[in-house]
């Protein structure tokens, strides 16, 4: 997947599946949207799926430290490139 | 100490109707709300029973995502019967997150549809199907899940109780509500119990040969507590909620009462976890009246728990009989809407002070010829006109869980 497709894939998931009224790339999502430790869990088996492959539990953790989309779609980006 | 309570508001979700008018409209013209048994896909066609009290209405749920996303069925009925209480309490916002107020709520098993999709997950030999149970299932499915779905939904910061006796759930739920409110532990409890659409708890009661059977093909027809034809009982789904609040606090704030908890009582068989003990069923019923500090003549109506199998209304008759002689009406409002199990407390209750506040008894629905065993009782066969003061809500579960609560008309 290219960085656009990640993006517009991710925007995609935020507005239809977590249903945040236009989010911008770089909201804080928990300040903005209310994004809570369940959500972080959803969003990870989004990403999963997203990419057709599980994740690693260290590759888990290493989510718990983002806050915007934009450091979700580097690090998607960055898991992808993993699996090519 | 020793506080008055109160019940402030209620809600309910029943196989006879939402609203008072709708719940009263089928008591009144004795139309039923049991159904055929839907084909589920897994259990339905292994089950002798084919008869459900169903909730077959739709019920139009507002909930953000940020709710909906652990609930499975049945937190989405007992949130909605909250959410109608707290919107017509008239409790501020700082009181409802103050820690004041409590919830205590629960079901017979949290959600088992949930469940299902996550057992079916784990016997799957596919390894996809195993990772794809959600982060989310548990809190979806768990026992408590009804009451922490509630808290989350209002930020509700009090203590919080979670029933999963059964057939007693909601009735604890509410009697262990009234003492938190009574001994001052909380100043308002919200209380009650849920259960969704499930054919597992059809197949548990019909492999005990507990469930109906002889009615399939009219469902109308049955249950039928106290009468000679009676085969069984007939589960249900339907949530129901009160308010509870202390006396003082409600009458302050202007708070609309509705009527008086004034005892509960619980205990236990003590041996037999499956057939009722009616040395057991006499003592709740006392305990009952003692912590109401009433006799049983005050009492003008028993809203008997009257599950129709054979040998559950024997025993429930002879207890009432024992306390009661044959002075209250009783009335088995299962007849109705079937037994909805963690719902069932709270929703009699409910039913019960509706009638007082309307000033009539409903009858046992398809009572035609009563069992001389239960004959001893004074059932109600008929709509009667009757200014019910006091009446006792009785609550039997499997586990050998007995309640009784008393209201009184304010």
């Amino acid at each position: 997947m290219t960085r656009d497709e990640i993006k517009t894939e991710l925007m995609r998931i935020f507005q239809d599946v977590f249903e945040f009224k236009n989010p911008d790339p770089d909201d804080n999502l928990r300040d903005v949207h209310g994004f809570d430790s369940v959500d972080a869990i959803e969003l990870l088996r989004e990403i999963e799926i997203m990419l057709g492959a599980k994740l690693s539990r260290e590759e888990k953790e290493k989510a718990m430290d983002v806050r915007t989309i934009n450091q979700i779609v580097d690090y998607v980006e960055s898991l992808a490139s993993t699996r090519r | 100490m020793e506080r008055r309570v109160v019940v402030t508001g209620c809600s309910a979700i029943t196989p006879i109707g939402r609203t008072k008018e709708e719940i009263i409209r089928h008591l009144v013209d004795g139309t039923s709300g049991v159904k055929q048994l839907r084909d589920d896909g897994l259990l339905s066609d292994h089950i002798h029973s084919g008869v459900f009290g169903t909730v077959d209405y739709p019920i139009e749920y507002d909930f953000k995502r940020t709710y909906r996303k652990t609930m499975g069925p049945v937190a989405f009925y007992a949130c909605q019967v909250a959410k109608e209480i707290l919107e017509g309490a008239g409790l501020s916002d700082d009181f409802i997150t103050s820690g004041r107020l409590g919830v205590s709520f629960g079901s017979t098993h949290g959600s088992p549809s949930v469940q299902r999709g996550i057992y079916r997950s784990f016997f799957s030999n596919s390894k996809s199907e195993f990772s794809s149970i959600g982060a989310v299932d548990y809190l979806k499915s768990m026992v408590h899940t009804t009451a922490v779905n509630i808290t989350k939904m209002f930020g509700i910061t009090g203590r919080v109780i979670s029933s999963s006796t059964a057939c007693t759930t909601s009735s604890q739920s509410i009697g262990l509500g009234y003492e938190m409110v009574k001994y001052g532990m909380q100043d308002a409890m919200l209380c009650g119990g849920a259960d969704e659409y499930d054919t597992t708890t059809v197949a548990v009661f019909d492999n005990l040969l507990a469930c109906s059977t002889a009615f399939n093909d009219a469902p109308h027809l049955t249950p039928r507590p106290f009468d000679v034809r009676r085969d069984g009982l007939v589960v249900g789904e339907g949530a129901g909620a009160v308010l509870l609040e202390e006396y003082e606090f409600a009458k302050r704030r202007g708070a609309n009462i509705l009527c008086e908890v004034t005892g509960f009582s619980c205990n236990n068989s003590g041996g037999d976890l499956i057939f009722p003990n009616v040395d057991a069923i006499t003592r709740t019923i006392r305990l009952g009246l003692q912590d109401a500090k009433i006799s049983a003549d005050e009492v003008d109506l028993v809203s008997a728990h009257a599950t129709a199998t054979k040998m559950g209304d024997v025993v429930e008759a002879q207890a009432i009989y024992n306390v009661y002689g044959n002075s209250p009406l009783i009335t088995g409002l299962k007849s109705y809407m079937g037994h909805t199990m963690g719902s069932c407390g709270a929703i009699e209750l409910i039913i019960a002070l509706y009638m007082m506040e309307e000033g009539f008894v409903a009858p046992t629905l398809n009572l035609d010829k009563i069992d001389e065993r239960c004959a001893m009782i004074r059932h109600a066969t008929g709509i009667a006109e009757c200014d019910i003061r006091i009446a006792a809500i009785q609550n039997f579960a499997f586990g050998g869980v007995n309640t009784s609560i008393i209201i009184k008309k304010i």
